[in-house]
């Protein structure tokens, strides 16, 4: 492999009167894991579009082995060699795995496609990660049919057909389960060997110092540090990349109290993944869902907000309740935040306020009293510590934390009595996740009762007092006090009994 | 250039830039037929305009709500309108209340029969809605064999089409009234803001509690009777009817919306735009008969301006990555 060195050198970005990046410094080198860290709305997607020619930067430069090189598109960086694996994943739902793949560099022989040639290269590929996806996972199964994990893998594939010299991960183990990371590590340790370059775009801190040598932060648009990880630790890089404010660490976990009242009972509910989930949830107490990709709590969660289709028995506030749409659990004070907050949570293109207030737009009367929706949104907007240029902005202006507190900024603005949370704090930083938690903190104390899956383990176990742990569609294990541990949490997850 | 124009237009908004464009061609008009720029000519353009933007109106509110949402009877609708009010009424002036809200009705039914077809059956717009046209333009047929009978009441003209206010005509009132309720429908009810969040997300608002097979029925409900209210409004213009009545402002309702900058692919769009964008198809059909363009060229110079608008108006980039 051609060694590479990447360099970018006061690096700006303006949206309107927006600075994205005031001053984005990166170098990266073959052989070489460059963590890219910051707080939300730092720069880090901005700086990392700009290298893989997605946005033009407004000044600055680009160095690539020493020369100014600008990409007038994704397809031009490729071609030097960078290609990128994003979070918000690019595939194509109605095309297969091996289309998706090698989608614009096709093997072709006389203006055909040679089939048989793109099958065999993608099988090749699939085999880096054998034995950890399900066996609908082949060249020809279609995108759509694919869970999470296995359309990041997919993702990850992409970017590596390119044969790239320097690769960036964004966020890319988000969706992954633990054995899926491992073995992209394993990867990632024999690319470096090759000669790759690596940028990693990570929230998980533990991942950064398992995988990367050197780490560059940014901060409020601006590269503020490098470090070298052997001789840094999480404390210094944390600090530089939230100034001041302080991590949560958890020492004391509220008691829940037995005397509140059951806000929800469920008994042996099904859907076509769950096999029978049952569970009981009281007033003020946050209870974690955990388990691996993919296992049901997604379901679990549709189903209870009406969403999906189940059969069992949802009693909720004392009282039996079969939801057929989300609107009928949602008068009944359950809101679910979803999983997936682009296309799931939000409207990109309209403003904040409006996705603030989609759902509590009937309070308001005829016609809107808008004014009033308007001082409400900025309330909440202000508790929230939404970073953002007025309420009018479209929402896809948003960095992923700030993002996510519109959606859940929705449901607060309906004080809910349960509130359901699916996954709330992938893809977004520490400082945000601080921040959360803390709202989660204040949420229970107010009596809300809280459904909390996260694909986080430290979060569970920080935060929960009891953790239902799904395989396979049921609960493989219920752990709490002592018993809620890192070990007994992993071991259920696997399916094995705590 | 093109990166200046983009600027320009996300600057400005797009139904101040059709406005803007309408009354440059206006004054523009003036310098190749001389002559043509003067108040008269103004009023009149205003005038057919209405028409258009009215019969458009529906065609807003199907095109924001997404899914490739599109009206396609809306034409076969104006015609039914005119001739269910003109056989109605006999020209009968106390008619025209019974008869507008019999209209009325039968466009929300015929709209909500193509709502029900595309929010429960999953039916693509595009197809149903043409099926629909050709059948309201059947059922036009079997209703009147052939035969056109009935009348104008005149009072319809007086109202609508001739001078009410000074020299403005009632069209023109009813137009600007129901720009201002389509606002107030878009902006500042919950079905509207309901309506562009199923353009832009059924997902994300099914689960934020928005009905969206209520709401895509209630829109096409919508748009047939105001299609119908269109054909009753043009009634009281043209003074007779056809059977191809309502056929040919099908395609420059559509292109009206469009011009006035609401996104084809839904979610993003204002009734101001179509209005603005009724406006500026107007003046360039007038000014084409001014120049006294030969009626082949007038239909080859109107496509061509059409297909180079909806060109530079219609190219979205991807609204949702």
């Amino acid at each position: 492999m051609k060694a590479i060195s990447v360099q970018v050198e006061k690096a700006v970005k303006t949206y309107g009167g927006v600075v994205a990046l005031a001053e984005g410094n990166l170098t990266v080198q073959s052989g070489e894991v460059m963590a890219l860290l910051g707080a939300n709305g730092s720069g880090k997607s901005t700086l990392s579009k700009i290298l893989t020619g997605v946005i033009a930067p407004n000044g600055g430069q680009v160095l690539i082995d020493g020369k100014a090189t600008s990409f007038g598109s994704p397809q031009e960086a490729r071609k030097a060699g960078i290609s990128a694996v994003y979070q918000e994943l690019s595939l194509i739902p109605d095309l297969t795995v091996a289309e998706n793949i090698w989608l614009s560099h096709e093997p072709i022989r006389g203006g055909f496609i040679k089939w048989q040639e793109m099958r065999a290269n993608t099988q090749q590929l699939l085999d880096l990660f054998k034995g950890l996806y399900g066996t609908n996972l082949q060249p020809d199964a279609l995108i759509s049919t694919l869970t999470p994990d296995e359309r990041q893998l997919v993702e990850i594939l992409k970017a590596l057909s390119f044969d790239p010299r320097l690769i960036i991960l964004d966020e890319a183990t988000a969706s992954l389960d633990s054995r899926q990371v491992n073995r992209l590590f394993e990867l990632v340790q024999t690319w470096k060997s090759h000669g790759m370059a690596i940028v990693f775009v990570s929230h998980r801190m533990e991942e950064i110092f398992r995988i990367a040598d050197k780490a560059t932060v940014l901060r409020n648009g601006r590269t503020v540090g490098e470090r070298v990880i052997a001789e840094s630790n999480e404390r210094e890089l944390v600090d530089l990349m939230i100034e001041g404010a302080t991590i949560l660490q958890r020492e004391r976990l509220p008691v829940v109290d037995e005397q509140k009242p059951v806000r929800l009972a469920v008994e042996n509910l099904r859907t076509n993944v769950l096999r029978g989930v049952s569970l009981q949830l009281r007033d003020g107490e946050l209870l974690g869902l955990g388990g691996l990709q993919g296992q049901g709590q997604s379901d679990l969660l549709m189903a209870l907000f009406g969403a999906i289709r189940c059969e069992g028995q949802i009693v909720l506030s004392g009282q039996a309740r079969t939801f057929h749409h989300p609107r009928a659990a949602m008068k009944a004070d359950v809101a679910l935040v979803p999983g997936d907050r682009g296309s799931e949570g939000l409207l990109l293109i309209r403003s904040i306020l409006e996705n603030l207030m989609l759902a509590s737009w009937s309070r308001y009367r005829t016609p809107i009293a808008f004014s009033k929706a308007r001082a409400d949104g900025g309330q909440i907007a202000q508790e929230l510590k939404m970073v953002m240029s007025s309420l009018d902005a479209p929402v896809n202006s948003l960095s992923g934390g700030n993002a996510q507190k519109v959606v859940i900024g929705k449901w607060l603005l309906r004080s809910p009595k349960l509130l359901l949370l699916n996954d709330p704090t992938k893809g977004i930083d520490v400082g945000a996740k601080a921040e959360f938690y803390n709202l989660l903190d204040r949420l229970r104390d107010a009596g809300t009762a809280i459904l909390f899956y996260s694909s986080d383990d430290d979060e569970l176990l920080g935060l929960c007092n009891r953790v239902l742990v799904l395989h396979d569609g049921e609960i493989s294990a219920e752990l709490r006090e002592d018993k809620l541990t890192r070990e007994n949490l992993v071991a259920a997850s696997m399916g094995a009994s705590a | 250039m093109n990166t200046s124009l983009n600027r320009i237009r996300s600057l400005i908004p797009p139904p101040l830039i059709a406005l803007m464009l309408a009354v440059f061609l206006f004054v523009f008009g003036g310098v190749l037929a001389p002559g043509f720029t003067n108040p008269d000519q103004a009023v009149n353009i205003a005038r057919l305009a209405a028409f258009l933007g009215i019969i458009a109106a529906g065609q807003t509110l199907v095109i924001i709500s997404g899914g490739e949402g599109i009206d396609l009877s809306s034409g076969a609708l104006v015609t039914l309108g005119a001739i269910l009010t003109y056989r109605l009424t006999g020209g009968d002036d106390a008619m025209i209340l019974p008869a507008l809200l019999l209209v009325l009705s039968v466009g929300a039914l015929i709209g909500a029969l193509n709502g029900i077809g595309i929010a429960f059956l999953g039916m693509p717009p595009l197809v149903i809605t043409l099926g629909m046209a050709g059948v309201v333009t059947g059922v036009i047929y079997f209703y009147t064999q052939g035969q056109l009978i009935g009348r104008t009441p005149p009072a319809m003209g007086r109202w609508l089409s001739q001078a009410l206010i000074g020299p403005i005509p009632g069209v023109i009132i009813v137009w600007v009234l129901l720009g201002l309720g389509m606002w107030v429908l878009l902006e500042r009810t919950a079905f509207g803001k309901q309506l562009f969040a199923i353009g832009i997300n059924r997902t994300a608002a099914r689960l934020s509690g928005v009905r969206v097979n209520l709401i895509v029925v209630l829109t096409y409900m919508l748009s047939g009777a105001l299609a119908a209210l269109g054909g009753f409004v043009l009634l009281g213009f043209t003074q007779t009817v056809f059977l191809n009545l309502g056929q040919p402002y099908l395609f420059p309702s559509i292109a009206a919306v469009v011009v006035g900058g609401t996104v084809l692919a839904g979610g993003k769009g204002s009734y101001w735009g179509t209005m603005a964008g009724a406006l500026v198809l107007q003046v360039i059909n007038s000014l084409l008969l001014a120049l006294r363009v030969e009626e082949a060229f007038q239909l080859i110079i109107l496509g061509t301006i059409l297909l180079v608008l909806l060109t530079m108006y219609g190219r979205q980039r991807s609204v949702r990555q």
